[in-house]
């Protein structure tokens, strides 16, 4: 008799992940082009201020990278809803696999480009300051130092923005696979939503809900939010898609 | 050990049924022929079998497991046609080296033997391959993954005649050395005769007939002469298909039931016994229309 192989899901999702994380590599171009566009944004400035004092007239502008953690966050989501678009997903089933282990290595996938992209992304505000000290004419410079420790959270911070997003991602590009007029039904749904609550009682969600999140003062508190909200999606998405069909 | 069992295996694609009751078991290490007409559920069989689709109803095992999401049966199994996707970003070296590194089994020798043999160029994307081609490099993943269930679904689209003979002869040379359960789909049996060695012909979703190919040869003989002696000859008997040839002369594909005693008294009144081969009795057996094609354009 033939023997027969018996891999565990461990292994299976190992290599997985070997193999998306050279099938995607476009995914980090594209990553280094967003982020590179919105350091240009960035230099516009996001407020400024002025004003005169006797003899003395001063103008201040603020700049931050937040367009780029933006920008990043952005780019998390709509790689998500890709992974689960027809190409991608059928890249996984030509080789071993079972929609566990399919799903399991998207995650992971996607948590890797989380942290690259997170630290990329707050690296880029050291790049700003050195165009900012480049190509503009105020050459007096303000910043606040970071330390090692502070930049090291905001990296896991920003990370974890990054993740939920691709999360969100993750559950419609799922849904949409389930059946494609939730590509209608879930943007129609989403609005119609935060209307209808913004006129019954003059709270608008989506803010509520960026407060929530973005404007938590403890790290843990955030780290938890965050993790707790992004499992929850990415668990939801597995329950779909375990019962998808794939091939068709 | 039984490979594969389906027991009253259903699939419904919304109303309509692309597998209805199908039962068939299938021992290991042998290579079988699943020939049908379009649209009988040969795909769909493979694919369910693959673990691609769920079946609606009925069972349906392969090395004792649900296919259906059973990582041991993805392991175990290789599914090969036309549609295969491989991702943009890897040459066709790369996706060499992916594949090897998935099936435990993957002989990289032979791989690449046959990879040079067809003269691909290992800096080549599978996307822009021509269609024969990528039919050829879907081949070589298919024989050198050497999965226990090696299923390759219409294996031969758009390879020309030649690659389609090198196709069928590097089968059955890997198979001889290395025995396994392989699965084929095809139109054309005539080509694919001298590799298989059972034949599992499918109509409408279900079962029409599974048996090893040299019964499949004797299953019926063919009568030709004039009209009144076929319809003599046949008017008791099971009778395939028939078809009038001009004005007078009639040929019958018969179950071949008859004893030798009578085959010579059939020879003997000036019948013609000729031999129907598997690929002709296939297309005979699932005809689903009375008469052929001329029968369209023939309005009298």
């Amino acid at each position: 008799m033939m023997s027969l192989t018996d891999p565990s899901l461990a292994v299976v999702v190992r290599k997985q992940i070997q193999f998306k994380m050279k099938s995607c590599i476009g995914m980090f171009s594209t990553l280094i082009v967003l982020q590179l566009i919105a350091l240009v944004f960035s230099f516009g400035g996001t407020g400024m201020m002025g004003g005169t004092r006797s003899s003395l007239e001063y103008e201040m502008n603020y700049y931050s990278a937040d367009i780029i953690l933006v920008f990043t966050m952005l780019w998390a989501f709509i790689n998500a809803i890709l992974i689960k678009t027809k190409d991608y997903r059928e890249d996984d089933f030509v080789f071993v696999t079972n929609r566990v282990s399919s799903n399991l290595s998207n995650i992971v996938l996607l948590l890797i480009v989380s942290i690259v992209g997170a630290i990329t992304a707050m690296l880029s505000s050291y790049l700003l300051r050195i165009g900012i000290y480049f190509f503009s004419d105020n050459k007096e410079i303000i910043y606040t130092e970071v330390e090692f420790l502070e930049l090291l959270t905001g990296i896991i911070a920003a990370g974890l923005f990054i993740f939920l997003f691709s999360g969100l991602g993750y559950i419609i590009g799922t849904l949409v696979q389930l059946n494609k007029t939730f590509a209608f039904i879930i943007p129609v749904v989403f609005l119609g939503f935060i209307f209808l609550v913004e006129m019954s009682s003059e709270v608008h969600l989506l803010l509520e809900i960026g407060k929530f999140y973005f404007n938590e003062e403890s790290f843990w508190l955030l780290t938890s939010k965050t993790i707790m909200t992004s499992g929850l999606l990415f668990t939801a998405a597995m329950l779909v898609s375990n019962r998808l069909e794939v091939k068709q | 050990m039984k490979v594969v069992e389906c027991n009253e295996l259903t699939k419904e694609h919304g109303q309509r049924k692309a597998l209805s009751n199908l039962s068939v078991t299938i021992e290991e290490n042998k290579i079988t022929g699943l020939i049908g007409r379009n649209g009988s559920g040969k795909t769909t069989l493979l694919k369910i079998l693959a673990g691609f689709w769920a079946e609606s109803s009925g069972q349906v095992n392969v090395f004792s497991n649900r296919p259906f999401n059973s990582l041991f049966v993805s392991a175990n199994t290789v599914f090969v046609d036309d549609q295969m996707n491989f991702p943009t970003a890897l040459t066709l070296k790369e996706i060499l080296e992916q594949a090897s590194k998935f099936y435990e089994k993957w002989d990289m020798d032979l791989a690449l033997r046959l990879f040079d043999y067809f003269s691909f160029d290992s800096k080549q994307i599978h996307n822009n391959l021509s269609k024969g081609n990528r039919s050829t490099f879907n081949m070589i993943i298919g024989l050198a993954s050497r999965c226990a269930l090696t299923i390759f679904d219409e294996p031969t689209t758009g390879m020309d005649a030649a690659v389609r003979k090198d196709f069928y002869r590097a089968l059955l040379k890997d198979y001889l050395a290395h025995p396994r359960s392989i699965i084929i789909s095809s139109h054309y049996l005539d080509e694919l005769e001298v590799v298989l060695e059972d034949v599992l012909l499918i109509e409408e979703g279900s079962n029409l007939l599974h048996m090893p190919i040299e019964e499949l040869k004797e299953y019926a003989i063919g009568l030709s002469g004039s009209s009144d002696q076929i319809d003599g000859w046949i008017s008791d008997i099971d009778v395939v298909h028939t078809n009038t040839v001009g004005l007078d002369s009639k040929y019958a594909a018969v179950k071949n039931d008859f004893t030798g005693e009578a085959l010579e008294q059939i020879k003997r009144s000036g019948v013609q016994v000729s031999s129907v081969s598997p690929g002709d009795l296939c297309v005979y057996l699932t005809q689903t229309t009375t008469g052929g094609i001329d029968d369209v354009f023939d309005r009298s």
